[in-house]
């Protein structure tokens, strides 16, 4: 634990703008290959960090040590480190960040009892076994249960304070089977908000879902490949999830667009089918907590849902001081740090495509030829808001109904233009949470959406 | 406590209460860096941290654990936690770690950054960009200089210092031209001195140019199966993928499709690469592995045979072959004996293949993925920058489709790398 209240440092802070941050992510994870435990560990890495703003630049220092001296020693030297800029570089001497003031705090931690770690092994183990038994035709499982809990304290010249523990858990189930002796694979993830303790409690309740997985497994190992070319497919909630997130997210962070991403460009036009709504939520959807709730950001703004796309139509960017201070806008609360000697930059919180009036099922019936793809594996995009997502699961669509499964395959396009061709967005909502969002530094990140009906480029053989 | 206090610490009292083998290594580190944002010098920013990771086997059970303190309560604290984990955990005999060596010290670089030449390098990187190149944005560079000194020592003997500091730069940048917009494209290198202009070290001022003719860029006419030319900054995409299919989890999974190869052929034969993280060839070395040994340099594949596996202590035990002398990476290809624009006259129709936004390949080698900052070629002439085009294939079967291997290469301080051609992509 680290302590909540950090006010009294204040008074080391120069006359220039000085955010003082600490902060202590803690991990735990356990890994069983075929029954094998082969990863068995903790880790913790806490410190304090200063950030010093003065005409135009930032000074940043950080210290693994929590003390008074070590506070001090921060922000001397993110105050040399911010002279050292100004000295050298006076062409953007003047520059002032808008201020904000937001006291507030949000503690996630468990009420429960807290498990040993030989409970955790015991909880894989049962998977393991269960799988082993029920699944003779699984040639390799990897079973995973790891967990991050982020704490931080902040403090800012402008008076904003904030505390927060938020904690994230995920299993991680990773079967292969044989197809002429080649592997096939198929990896699932259940988790989120929470601590392992919130998140797992019996190992039966995951029984239903490898049977699942299992079946999906075996009808890949009988799949076909994808043709490639541009196809109508349905994307399922988790890959509308990553769309949203990697084609649409990034290329809407206000220090993207500064770096020249093509939506500083479509700022105010029809950018996607009308169907189309596209938000980052900061912490809560419908009085639902998000998978990453973020209350106050690493600069002392109150976080903010941005509503990046409404009703089609390119609306606003995500900010931080830097970039509204740019742009005359608002900062919205995005600028988020990984670790303690991180500096915040603008990151995603929970960013979702909105449902719409469909039904998956009618929607499947809509496609005379395509593809329901339903699961992604990595994803990237790009400034120009072409995307590119490995697909791990997927099946053929003829006629209206659902064919063979489709082996490993990636679906690629610009989204700007692909977002264009949505004609039916589902009624429903998944979010997921279990990767990490890699900008600089790494950073959990909630994804979320509907089932949408679209075209896209498909990569086969 | 000092790091060679903490580590005689950490083993003495981690065997007292009943570890049998333990590995302790503790560093400190402090790092420099300035930043470029949106083109404008944004950022100085002083990281110190320490590391003070262990793991442990007792009776034959394992528990691994990692902190960033080095006060006695902290460690003690950490002890108390990893011996929790063990208690907690599964035996099994394949863990080990590395039997005794002669203690021996490592040390490579500078010890303390030049902030002004760091400074001054950034700065003149920014103006050469600008005027070179109106139309490039410098989206992100980033130059740091990062030293690190510290110990690994285990309950067998085993003790190695480590002192290392290097410069690393990595530019991110995307043109435009109007509306017309470039896809983003990066790269880097690693350097113990900054003793020429940032724009001259690896590939970054070619990137550069090609990022400005890449504003308006084409589709390739249709689907074909052709060759496709990966650039030294791509080739570690495809190489890395081919060494990760022999590392520990594919071999003790079974799922590696080389799991059968060791000194077999995987790749024509004119391909030879090099593992040599302590050549003199490479600016930045790593000098102990992480299972404690003394880090040696290694033939991957030779003459289109895969000469190791690239086995850990853990991976060796538990398949009964043999560990290999490195951690892998550090990665130099030999060069071929064509020059690089004599491979793009011989191609009937390809790609230049610059970078690779592609998924994770399955387990039997298939991939498929956007070729970006990338350029279509037929009867050997470069035609257009090129977007929304897909490349698939198998990479076991590109690896025996090698057409030719440039004589020229890129050094980027930690690999060096040709360009490769190969043949029977799929490419639309």
């Amino acid at each position: 634990m680290i302590n909540k209240d950090i006010r009294s440092y204040s008074s080391m802070f120069p006359k220039e703008y000085t955010e003082l941050r600490v902060q202590e992510n803690r991990s735990n994870g356990v890994a069983l290959l075929n029954g094998d435990v082969v990863s068995n560990g903790k880790s913790a890495a806490s410190g304090v960090s200063a950030r010093i703003f003065k005409d135009g630049h930032w000074g940043f220092a950080s210290n693994p040590n929590i003390s008074d001296d070590a506070v001090e020693s921060v922000i001397r030297s993110s105050t040399d480190n911010v002279r050292f800029l100004n000295i050298r570089d006076t062409s953007r001497c003047g520059m002032m960040l808008p201020e904000t003031f937001i006291n507030f705090e949000m503690d996630f931690t468990s009420q429960k009892q807290k498990n040993s770690q030989k409970h955790w092994i015991d909880f894989l183990k049962a998977l393991d076994n269960y799988i082993v038994n029920k699944h003779p035709k699984i040639t390799s499982r990897t079973v995973v249960i790891r967990s991050l809990d982020m704490e931080k304290s902040l403090i800012t010249a402008t008076g904003s304070t904030s505390y927060s523990m938020t904690p994230r858990a995920h299993l991680m189930i990773s079967l292969s089977a044989d197809r002429e002796g080649q592997p096939i694979e198929l990896m699932e993830a259940h988790g989120g908000l929470g601590q392992l303790e919130d998140n797992f409690d019996n190992p039966e309740t995951y029984f239903s879902h490898i049977d699942e997985q299992v079946e999906h497994l075996l009808n890949k190992v009988d799949g076909v490949y994808a043709e490639a070319g541009e196809k109508e497919v349905i994307l399922d909630a988790e890959l509308a999830g990553i769309l949203a997130h990697e084609a649409i997210g990034h290329t809407t962070e206000a220090d993207l667009v500064m770096g020249g991403s093509v939506a500083g460009d479509y700022m105010g036009q029809q950018v996607a089918s009308s169907l189309v709504s596209l938000i980052d939520f900061a912490n809560k959807v419908n009085d639902v907590t998000c998978p990453v709730p973020v209350y106050v950001d690493d600069e002392g703004t109150k976080s903010e849902d941005v509503t990046i796309i409404e009703n089609g139509v390119l609306k606003n960017f995500m900010h931080n001081k830097d970039s509204a201070r740019y742009f005359e806008s608002t900062p919205t609360g995005n600028a988020r740090a990984f670790s303690f000697s991180d500096e915040p930059l603008i990151r995603m919180r929970n960013t979702a495509i909105m449902p719409g009036e469909s039904k998956l099922e009618e929607m499947i019936a809509s496609i005379e030829d395509g593809y329901y793809l339903m699961k992604p594996g990595n994803g990237q995009a790009d400034s120009t808001s072409e995307f590119m997502f490995a697909v791990n699961l997927g099946y053929e669509i003829k006629n209206g109904k659902l064919g063979k499964a489709l082996m490993d395959t990636t679906i690629s396009g610009v989204a700007f233009d692909m977002l264009k061709t949505v004609d039916m967005v589902s009624d429903d909502m998944t979010w997921v949470s279990s990767g990490m969002c890699g900008k600089k530094q790494p950073m959990p990140v909630g994804m979320g959406g509907p089932a949408i009906r679209c075209k896209v480029n498909i990569g086969g053989r | 406590m000092n790091p060679q206090d903490v580590v005689e610490y950490v083993i003495s009292t981690l065997k007292k209460h009943g570890a049998e083998k333990v590995q302790c290594t503790v560093m400190d580190s402090e790092k420099k860096e300035l930043n470029i944002d949106a083109g404008e010098m944004s950022l100085f920013r002083t990281t110190f941290n320490s590391s003070v990771g262990f793991t442990i086997y007792k009776d034959n059970c394992k528990g691994s654990i990692s902190i960033n303190k080095m006060d006695k309560d902290s460690i003690d604290a950490a002890i108390e936690d990893v011996i929790e984990l063990a208690n907690s955990s599964e035996p099994d005999e394949a863990y080990d770690i590395a039997e005794k060596q002669p203690p021996k010290s490592f040390s490579t670089g500078q010890t303390t950054a030049d902030m002004d030449s760091m400074y001054d390098r950034l700065s003149e990187f920014s103006d050469y960009t600008k005027s070179t190149y109106p139309k490039v944005i410098l989206e992100q560079a980033i130059i740091d200089f990062t030293y690190r000194k510290g110990i690994f020592a285990n309950s067998n003997g085993v003790k190695f210092g480590l002192e290392k500091g290097m410069y690393n730069f990595s530019p991110m940048f995307t043109s435009k031209d109007g509306l017309n917009t470039s896809s983003f494209n990066y790269t880097g290198f690693s350097a113990k001195e900054l003793n020429k202009s940032l724009k001259d070290y690896g590939s970054i001022d070619r990137l550069l140019k090609e990022s400005q003719e890449q504003v308006i860029t084409q589709q390739v006419p249709g689907k074909f199966k052709g060759q496709i030319i990966v650039t030294p900054d791509c080739l570690d995409d495809f190489v890395s993928t081919v060494m990760d299919f022999v590392t520990d989890i594919p071999l003790i999974s079974g799922r590696s499709v080389y799991k059968d190869k060791l000194n077999e052929s995987i790749a024509d034969s004119r391909f030879t690469m090099h593992s040599n993280p302590r050549s003199d060839e490479l600016e930045s070395n790593y000098f102990i592995t992480g299972d404690g040994y003394e880090s040696q340099d290694c033939t991957l594949i030779k003459n289109g045979v895969l000469k190791t596996f690239l086995l850990g202590i853990y991976g060796a035990n538990k398949t009964g072959l043999s560990r290999s002398v490195n951690d892998g990476g550090a990665h130099i290809v030999d060069s071929g004996d064509v020059a690089f624009h004599d491979l793009v006259k011989s191609m009937k129709q390809g790609v230049i293949l610059s970078r690779f936004s592609g998924g994770n390949p399955s387990d039997n080698g298939d991939f498929s993925g956007v070729a970006k900052n990338s350029y279509y070629v037929e009867n050997g002439e470069v035609k257009f920058p090129i977007s929304e085009t897909m490349v698939s294939g198998n990479i076991c079967d590109m690896m025996n489709n090698i057409v030719d291997i440039s004589k020229e290469r890129i050094d980027y301080g930690d690999c060096i790398y040709p360009w490769v051609q190969f043949d029977g992509l799929t490419i639309s």
